[in-house]
């Protein structure tokens, strides 16, 4: 055997370089914490300096290549999908300088297994060798369990557990999906996988259906694909409010980038079963999470079901296969990062300690009635983030679907494309019922202050950003899908 | 004789059995027993399929499935402990707080 040649060039240590950034902010957090015990704001100003000095190095990599003996993958779709995580993550530290103090904040842990989750999604998203790819999978859930954990009441740690036993049971079966595609290929590369499965003119057909159930099983149960979908509700009713926003976002655009990369060239095969499966996965997603919205009282309950819903209409993305529908995903995903982090922030600012409203929930539909008539600013931005996510032009959300409906309708979906919009038209009911609450009902026993408890201006300030995103998609929407059209047809989808 | 088959049927029992377990058992250390008969499964059979194939990348991914199912327990043990600590068990239906 050849000894293996160390050479600092042909690792190409740019592919690696965002990773290895936040990586290092998240063990200085963590040396820092030994010496001397910092506020928040500190562990916060650190956490987000990382993060944009690492989009800072993605921007850097001006060539998609491989790196590290070939295991990294740094192509367009890793560029976009890292930005979209890491813009999440932006978005979503400065919510940590909350108007009341929170256990979780006080602990540097927090911030460190923050930024080791980003990591691990980061890495997720740039290879194509199925090794890296669970490390990444793995490494970033078992951080993201610890987060959820960490806030302090009875539900978090149920909504642990349960998304715990869920996480670890879909670990098994991705990783016995990736040992049967180890036994018919004799690779771990996706790369090298298509290239075997289409010189043999998918022979194994049996064989490959069985891995590819038990790689849509493990990456249904992280992308919550119906029937896999039961745990989701559950873990974001647990969770604060901002993690389930972040949670609903960025596992997910991890999870579909994975698929993307492993379902494109099984769904073009020639009998079409693996574009059957990935069709009923999608439809049945989008109107299963639609039907069970619909009967929610609680608004976090309601906004779970909506991401499992919009989680299936991304979905069919997978199943068209064309460069359009690819560029679909990946811009609606950006406007619905937007709009549904705006829509968590807002249940985050309003967080309130008593159980006036319900004995159940902290946000019931009741807590918001005649908000319009106590606290008009914050009713009229919550509509906009609801009017945008029942995908009402000229709102975020609106060009999404356009654009993914558009990709149906050209790759010859018409039925796909029938229900896709049937689905849109049914979402909009729940989405205004938080409307008609807010603004036609009379307000309830109370003086307004309850919808601003929480608030600070870090807080606002991200309100605002998306709200200003939100509403201003309309000139955004031509440069933001030109970006993205070039990094992936760069990439080869 | 023992072939590559019987390697990958002991694999597909251990992780039927593990499956089974995820699903039926209440008891929150069995069930992460079970998680790591899964994973364990799928190691049997990835070096199995390593020798065959005369290919090292198996192995390479049974070592890190390893190092991940020990990650695991570890954080399965501390959220256990938790809840332990908290309610006095660690029977899942006990917890179920969250329904609809």
């Amino acid at each position: 055997m050849e000894p293996v040649k160390f050479d600092l060039v042909a690792l190409n240590l740019n592919t690696i370089m965002p990773m290895l950034i936040t990586l290092g902010g998240a063990l200085f957090i963590l040396i820092i914490d030994l010496f001397k015990k910092l506020d928040k704001q500190f562990y916060v100003t650190v956490s987000m300096a990382t993060m944009l000095l690492a989009i800072y190095a993605i921007f850097q990599i001006n060539s998609a290549g491989r790196g590290f003996f070939d295991v990294m993958l740094v192509d367009g779709v890793a560029v976009i999908s890292q930005l979209i995580i890491l813009g999440a993550s932006v978005l979503f530290m400065p919510l940590a300088l909350t108007g009341f103090r929170f256990r979780e904040f006080k602990f540097a842990e927090y911030f460190a297994f923050f930024l080791f989750m980003i990591a691990g999604f980061q890495f997720m998203v740039s290879t194509d060798n199925l090794i890296l790819i669970f490390l990444g999978l793995e490494t970033g859930s078992l951080a993201l369990y610890a987060l959820i954990a960490m806030h302090n009441r009875q539900k978090s740690l149920e909504s642990a557990l349960k998304y715990f036993t869920m996480g670890a049971f879909a670990a098994g079966l991705f990783a016995f999906g990736s040992m049967i595609f180890y036994g018919i290929t004799g690779s771990v590369e996706i790369g090298q996988m298509k290239t075997v499965i289409e010189g043999n003119n998918f022979s194994n057909m049996p064989l490959i259906l069985l891995g590819t159930a038990f790689m849509i099983a493990a990456l249904g149960f992280k992308l919550s694909i119906v029937p896999f979908h039961t745990w989701t509700p559950d873990v974001y009713e647990g969770a604060s409010a901002p993690l389930a926003g972040y949670m609903s976002i960025v596992p997910k655009i991890a999870g579909f980038v994975v698929a993307l990369r492993f379902f494109d060239f099984l769904a073009m095969a020639d009998d079409g079963v693996v574009q059957t499966l990935l069709w009923i996965a999608a439809v049945a997603t989008m109107t299963i999470g639609n039907i069970l919205a619909l009967v929610q009282d609680g608004v976090k309950r309601m906004l779970a079901y909506s991401s499992v819903s919009h989680a299936g209409f991304v979905m069919t993305a997978i199943l068209m296969g064309t460069t359009q529908a690819h560029v679909g995903m990946f811009l609606y995903w950006t406007l619905f990062l937007f709009t549904n982090l705006g829509a968590f922030a807002m249940l985050w600012i309003s967080r309130h300690p008593s159980k006036q409203f319900d004995i159940r929930y902290d946000h019931p539909f009741t807590k918001f009635s005649g908000m319009v008539k106590i606290n008009p600013v914050a009713a009229v931005m919550m509509a906009i983030f609801m009017l945008s996510l029942a995908g009402i032009p000229p709102f975020a959300v609106y060009w999404g679907k356009l654009y993914l409906i558009g990709a149906a309708i050209n790759s010859d979906h018409l039925y796909l494309a029938l229900i896709m919009a049937i689905n849109s038209a049914i979402a909009v009911y729940y989405y205004l019922k938080l409307v008609v609450f807010m603004f036609l009902k009379d307000p309830s026993q109370n003086d307004g202050t309850i919808y601003n408890m929480n608030g600070t201006f870090p807080l606002r300030l991200v309100l605002i950003v998306a709200a200003v995103f939100v509403i201003a998609s309309i000139a955004t929407i031509e440069p933001l899908s030109a970006f993205i059209q070039t990094h992936v047809v760069a990439s080869g989808f | 004789m023992i072939t590559l088959n019987h390697y990958l049927i002991v694999a597909a029992v251990l992780f039927v059995i593990g499956m089974i377990g995820v699903m039926r058992r209440k008891n929150l250390l069995m069930l992460f027993f079970s998680t790591e008969i899964l994973l364990n499964s799928v190691n049997i059979g990835f070096v199995a399929l390593s020798h065959y194939l005369n290919d090292l990348s198996g192995q390479i991914f049974a070592f890190f499935i390893i190092a991940i199912a020990a990650s695991e327990v570890a954080v399965g043990l501390g959220l256990l402990i938790l809840l332990y600590k908290r309610k006095n068990t660690v029977d899942l239906d006990v917890i179920q707080n969250m329904h609809g």
